[in-house]
C-alpha cells in the first residue's frame, strides 16, 4: 500500500541539570515501520530522553528531527502537534468520564453556541478504536475499565493525533500475559503503518518477542543500538551496566553473631507474605527485587508506617509491634524513605531543624531546646557525613540530591538507632555522592549499626551488601552472596 | 551596612508599622498619649490571645473558625455556672463558683479543640469543617444557655479581668502580654514547637521522623480553643454579663491579623511575633481611624484593602 515511513533523529542531543549532565550528546535514529525498545537502569538518562520527546523537558541543546525536518516544541501539546505521542506509566484517564470523552479531551467537536456534540464524539471516538481493531464500548465510564483496557483508551488517545511517533513507558508493568499479548499485536499493526515506536522496558525477556531494535543508554551517554536477533540477554546485560567496576568494600567489615532483628512470618495482605529473615548487628543486608515486587512495603510496614496483618519482629531480642514509626524509632529503628523529598524531609525547613527532626527528644532537656543546641548537632552531623551546604538555616531544599540524602541519613543516626532501613538510598544522587553514600553505609556497619538496603540498582547491592535477598511478588524467594556470586545470576534470579 | 540592609529587608511589616505610627502621631489629635496607646493594648488583648493559638494551628496547616463563637459561649457559659451556683437550691459563696466556672470554661474550650484534632487526625475530618459546624452549633449553645438575653450574675470585682489595671497597665493587656511569652517560648524553645512546624511543613516526613503526628494537631487545636475560651472569659468579664451575640466574626479579624504577620495558609511557615506585629497593625489602624472621625463604613473599607496590603508585602518579600 506504499505507507510512508516516519521516522525520529536526534543530533548532538544534551541535557544539562545543575550539577549533573543527564544527556551527553545523543545521536539517535529510529525509523518507522519497527518497534524500537530503549533500555538502561535508572539515571542513564532514558527518562530525560522520553521526557524531552514528550515536550515535557527542554534540551539544553541539540536538534530533534521528525519525518527528517528538525522540529521545536516546548510543551506536550506541541510535541503532539509535531507528531510526537507518548503513553506513559501512570495511566492518566479521568475516571469519571466516558471512554469517547477521554479519547477525544481537551478537543470535544462543538456545536453552535459552544454546546458539545455528543453524537459526534461518540462517532469519532468509535473511528479511532476500530481504526486501531479494538472493540469498547465508548459510552462506558473510564473507571469500570480494567488496567488493560484502560491502556488501550490511552493509546487510542495518543493515535487519534496521527502521530509519527508513539512511545510507550514500561506499558506492560501492570498487564497480565494474555493482555500483554494484545497489546503487542496492536503495537505490530501500528508499527506496520510505518509509525516509529519507541518501547521502554526493563524486562528483557519481552525484547525478543517485541522489538527489532535494542537502544542502550548508560551514564547519559549512548552506549549502542544493536538488532534484537543479536540481544542476548547476556549482552543486553553488559551493555547496560558496563564493565562493572569492583568497588571496595573494607575487608575487615564483618556481619557480627548475634542479631538484631528477627522477622517471622510478617504478612500485609496484598504486598507481601510469610516473610521471615534475620539481620545481624553490623550487618548490610540488599533486598533486590523489580518495582512492585514488595520491597518498599515491606520496609514501611516494619518500621510501623504501614500496617501489618500478622507475624512477629524481634528487635534485639525484644519482641515488639510495629504499630506507628514514633514507636519504631523509640525501639532503635530507623527509616530513610524512597521519596526523599516528600517523605524523608520538611522541605521548606532548614537543614538543622532537619537533622533534628527525630531526635528532638534527644537534643532537649525537659522538652526545651534552642538553636545553640541544635546549631551544636547540626554541625556534628554534617561533619560526621560530609554535608556541603551554604547554611545549616538556609532549608534543606536548597541542597543537592546527594547532600538531601546526606541530610535523611544523618538525622537518623542522631538517634542512635540499631537498623536502619534504606530504601532506594542512591537514587538520583550523582556518582560521588553515592560513593560516599557507601562509605557512609559501610561506617554503619562497622558501628555495628544493622542495615537493610533496597535499591534497583543491582550492581550496587553486589557492592555494598554482606548478604542480598531476593524478593519477588511479596515472598522472599532466596537469597545470595556476592562473594560466590556474579551480577548475571542476581539480574537472572531477579527477572525469572 | 549589609547586615542593616538584612534587618531592613526581613522587618518590612515593622517598618511600615512604624511608619504608620509616624503619620497617626502627626496626624491623629491623642495618638501619642499613653494612655491610648495602652488603650490599643487593652483593645486588642482579647483577640491577641487567640491570634497567638491560631498561629500554631496554622503552621501546622490546620484552621479553627469557630474561635469567634467559642468566645461568646464561653462567657455564656462562665456566666451560666456562676447564676446557677449562687442561685438556690445550690446558692454556694460567689468567689469558689466563679473561680470553677472560669476554670470549667476554658476545661470546656480545651475539650471541644481536642474533639476538633481527634475527628482531623482519627477520621480525617478536615478542620475547616468541623470548626465551621462548631462555629453554627456554639452560637446556638450560648443563645440556649442564655435564653437569649444577656446573664448578668458578676459581682463588681469581677469586671478588674478584662478591663481592670494592674500597676496603670490594662490587666487584659497584662494577659495577652504573658500568653504572648509563652507561645513564644513554646514555639521557639521547646521540642513541641519543633514539631508543630515540621507536621505543618510535611505531615508525612514528620510521622516517618517519629513525631506523634495526632498529639501534636490535636494538642495545637485543643489550646487555641482553649485560648479562645479565656478570651470569652476576658470579654464576659469586660462587659459584666454572658452574651449570646457578642464577638461575631472575630475569626476574620483573628486570622487576618495571624496572616499579615507572615504566617503561610499551607502551614510551616510563620512566626509568633509577625502575629504580634499583625495584631498591633489592625489594633492601630482602627484606633487611628477612630481618633480621625472616619466614619465605621470606612474604616471596613480601610481595613480590607490594608490587609491586602500587608499580605502582598509579606508575599514580596518571601519571594525575594
Amino acid at each position: 500500500m506504499g505507507t510512508p515511513l516516519h521516522s525520529l533523529q536526534t543530533v548532538a542531543l544534551r541535557k544539562e541539570y545543575p550539577g549533573t549532565v543527564a544527556l551527553n550528546d545523543i545521536a539517535l535514529r529510529f525509523d518507522g515501520g519497527k518497534i524500537h525498545a530503549l533500555l538502561g537502569k535508572n539515571g542513564a538518562g532514558k527518562s530525560t530522553l522520553v521526557k524531552i520527546f514528550a515536550g515535557a523537558v527542554a534540551p539544553t541543546s541539540g536538534t530533534i528531527l521528525v519525518n527528517d525536518a528538525p522540529v521545536r516544541f516546548d510543551s506536550p501539546r506541541e510535541a503532539l502537534a509535531r507528531g510526537i505521542a507518548a503513553v506513559h506509566q501512570e495511566l492518566s484517564l479521568v475516571p469519571e468520564m466516558t471512554v469517547a470523552e477521554n479519547i477525544l479531551l481537551g478537543r470535544l467537536p462543538g456545536k453552535r453556541r459552544g454546546l458539545i456534540d455528543w453524537k459526534e464524539v461518540a462517532r469519532r471516538a468509535e473511528a479511532v478504536l476500530q481504526n486501531l481493531g479494538v472493540t469498547l464500548d465508548v459510552h462506558a465510564k473510564a473507571r469500570t475499565l480494567g488496567v488493560a483496557q484502560q491502556q488501550m483508551v490511552e493509546i487510542a488517545r495518543a493515535m487519534s493525533h496521527s502521530p509519527a511517533v508513539l512511545m510507550l513507558d514500561e506499558p506492560t508493568s501492570a498487564l497480565a500475559h494474555d493482555e500483554t499479548e494484545r497489546l503487542f499485536t496492536l503495537l505490530r499493526t501500528l508499527a506496520a503503518r510505518g509509525v516509529v515506536i519507541l518501547y521502554i522496558t526493563h524486562r528483557l525477556e519481552e525484547i525478543s518477542r517485541i522489538a527489532d531494535t535494542v537502544t542502550v543508554l548508560r551514564n547519559g551517554r549512548h552506549v549502542g543500538t544493536i538488532g534484537a536477533a543479536e540481544a542476548t540477554p547476556a549482552i543486553i546485560v553488559q551493555m547496560i551496566f558496563g564493565e562493572v567496576v569492583q568497588k571496595t568494600r573494607p575487608p575487615g567489615l564483618l556481619a557480627r553473631q548475634e542479631p538484631v532483628l528477627e522477622v517471622r512470618n510478617f504478612t500485609r495482605t496484598g504486598a507481601f507474605t510469610n516473610v521471615s529473615f534475620d539481620l545481624h548487628a553490623g550487618e548490610i543486608l540488599g533486598i533486590a527485587g523489580l518495582l512492585g515486587s514488595g520491597r518498599t512495603e515491606l520496609l514501611r510496614a516494619l518500621f510501623g508506617a504501614d500496617p501489618h496483618d500478622s507475624g512477629t519482629v524481634l528487635l534485639g531480642g525484644i519482641p515488639v509491634r510495629p504499630s506507628s514509626p514514633a514507636q519504631m524509632c523509640q525501639h532503635g529503628m530507623a527509616l530513610a524513605p524512597e521519596n526523599r523529598k516528600e517523605e524523608g524531609l520538611v522541605q521548606i525547613l532548614s537543614t538543622r531543624a532537619n537533622l533534628c527532626l527525630a531526635s528532638l527528644q534527644r537534643i532537649a532537656r525537659h522538652g526545651f531546646t534552642t538553636a545553640g543546641r541544635e546549631r551544636a548537632v547540626a554541625a556534628q552531623s554534617i561533619h560526621d557525613v560530609a554535608i556541603s551546604l551554604p547554611s545549616v538555616d538556609a532549608p534543606v531544599s536548597a541542597l543537592s540530591g546527594g547532600n538531601q540524602q546526606k541530610v535523611v541519613v544523618a538525622k537518623w543516626l542522631n538517634t542512635n538507632p540499631r537498623v536502619i532501613l534504606l530504601d532506594e538510598p542512591t537514587r538520583g544522587i550523582d556518582l560521588q555522592a553515592k560513593q560516599q553514600m557507601f562509605q557512609l553505609i559501610w561506617d554503619l556497619s562497622a558501628r555495628g549499626i544493622g542495615s537493610i538496603v533496597v535499591s534497583s540498582e543491582l550492581e550496587e547491592l553486589m557492592d555494598i551488601c554482606h548478604r542480598i535477598m531476593i524478593m519477588k511478588k511479596g515472598t522472599l524467594t532466596g537469597e545470595i552472596s556476592p562473594q560466590h556470586s556474579t551480577l548475571e545470576q542476581l539480574f537472572a534470579r531477579c527477572m525469572s | 551596612m549589609n547586615r542593616i540592609r538584612i534587618l531592613l529587608s526581613s522587618a518590612v511589616l515593622e517598618m511600615v508599622l512604624v511608619i504608620l505610627c509616624t503619620i497617626l502621631a502627626a496626624t491623629a489629635p491623642n495618638f501619642l498619649t499613653a494612655e491610648n496607646l495602652l488603650n490599643i493594648l487593652r483593645n486588642v488583648s482579647m483577640q491577641g490571645l487567640i491570634a497567638l493559638g491560631m498561629t500554631m494551628v496554622i503552621i501546622a496547616a490546620e484552621i479553627d473558625l469557630s474561635v469567634g463563637s467559642m468566645v461568646a459561649f464561653s462567657g455564656c457559659l462562665t456566666a451560666w455556672i456562676t447564676r446557677w451556683g449562687t442561685s438556690p437550691p445550690v446558692a454556694l459563696p460567689m468567689v469558689p463558683v466563679l473561680m470553677a466556672a472560669i476554670l470549667l470554661s476554658i476545661g470546656v474550650g480545651f475539650l471541644l479543640g481536642s474533639l476538633t484534632g481527634f475527628l482531623r487526625t482519627r477520621f480525617a475530618v478536615p478542620s475547616f469543617i468541623s470548626t465551621l459546624a462548631l462555629l453554627t452549633g456554639l452560637t446556638g449553645a450560648a443563645e440556649l444557655i442564655t435564653n437569649g438575653f444577656p446573664l448578668t450574675p458578676f459581682p463588681a470585682w469581677y469586671n478588674f479581668i478584662g478591663g481592670g489595671y494592674l500597676l496603670g497597665v490594662p490587666f487584659p493587656a497584662l494577659l495577652f502580654l504573658l500568653a504572648f511569652a509563652g507561645v513564644h517560648t513554646l514555639m521557639n524553645y521547646t521540642t513541641f514547637g519543633r514539631a508543630v512546624y515540621a507536621v505543618g511543613g510535611n505531615a508525612e516526613a514528620a510521622r516517618l521522623s517519629g513525631i506523634d503526628v495526632p498529639r501534636v494537631k490535636t494538642l495545637v487545636l485543643a489550646i487555641t480553643a482553649a485560648l479562645a475560651a479565656a478570651s470569652g472569659v476576658m470579654q464576659s468579664s469586660e462587659i459584666m454579663s454572658g452574651t449570646a451575640t457578642t464577638a461575631k466574626g472575630w475569626e476574620l479579624d483573628v486570622i487576618a491579623a495571624v496572616i499579615i504577620g507572615g504566617t503561610s495558609l499551607a502551614g510551616g511557615v510563620g512566626r509568633v511575633w509577625g502575629t504580634m506585629v499583625g495584631v498591633l497593625f489592625l489594633g492601630i489602624i482602627i484606633n487611628g481611624m477612630t481618633l480621625l472621625n472616619v466614619s465605621e463604613y470606612w474604616q471596613n473599607v480601610v481595613r480590607g484593602a490594608l490587609i491586602l496590603l500587608a499580605v502582598l508585602i509579606n508575599r514580596l518579600q518571601q519571594k525575594q
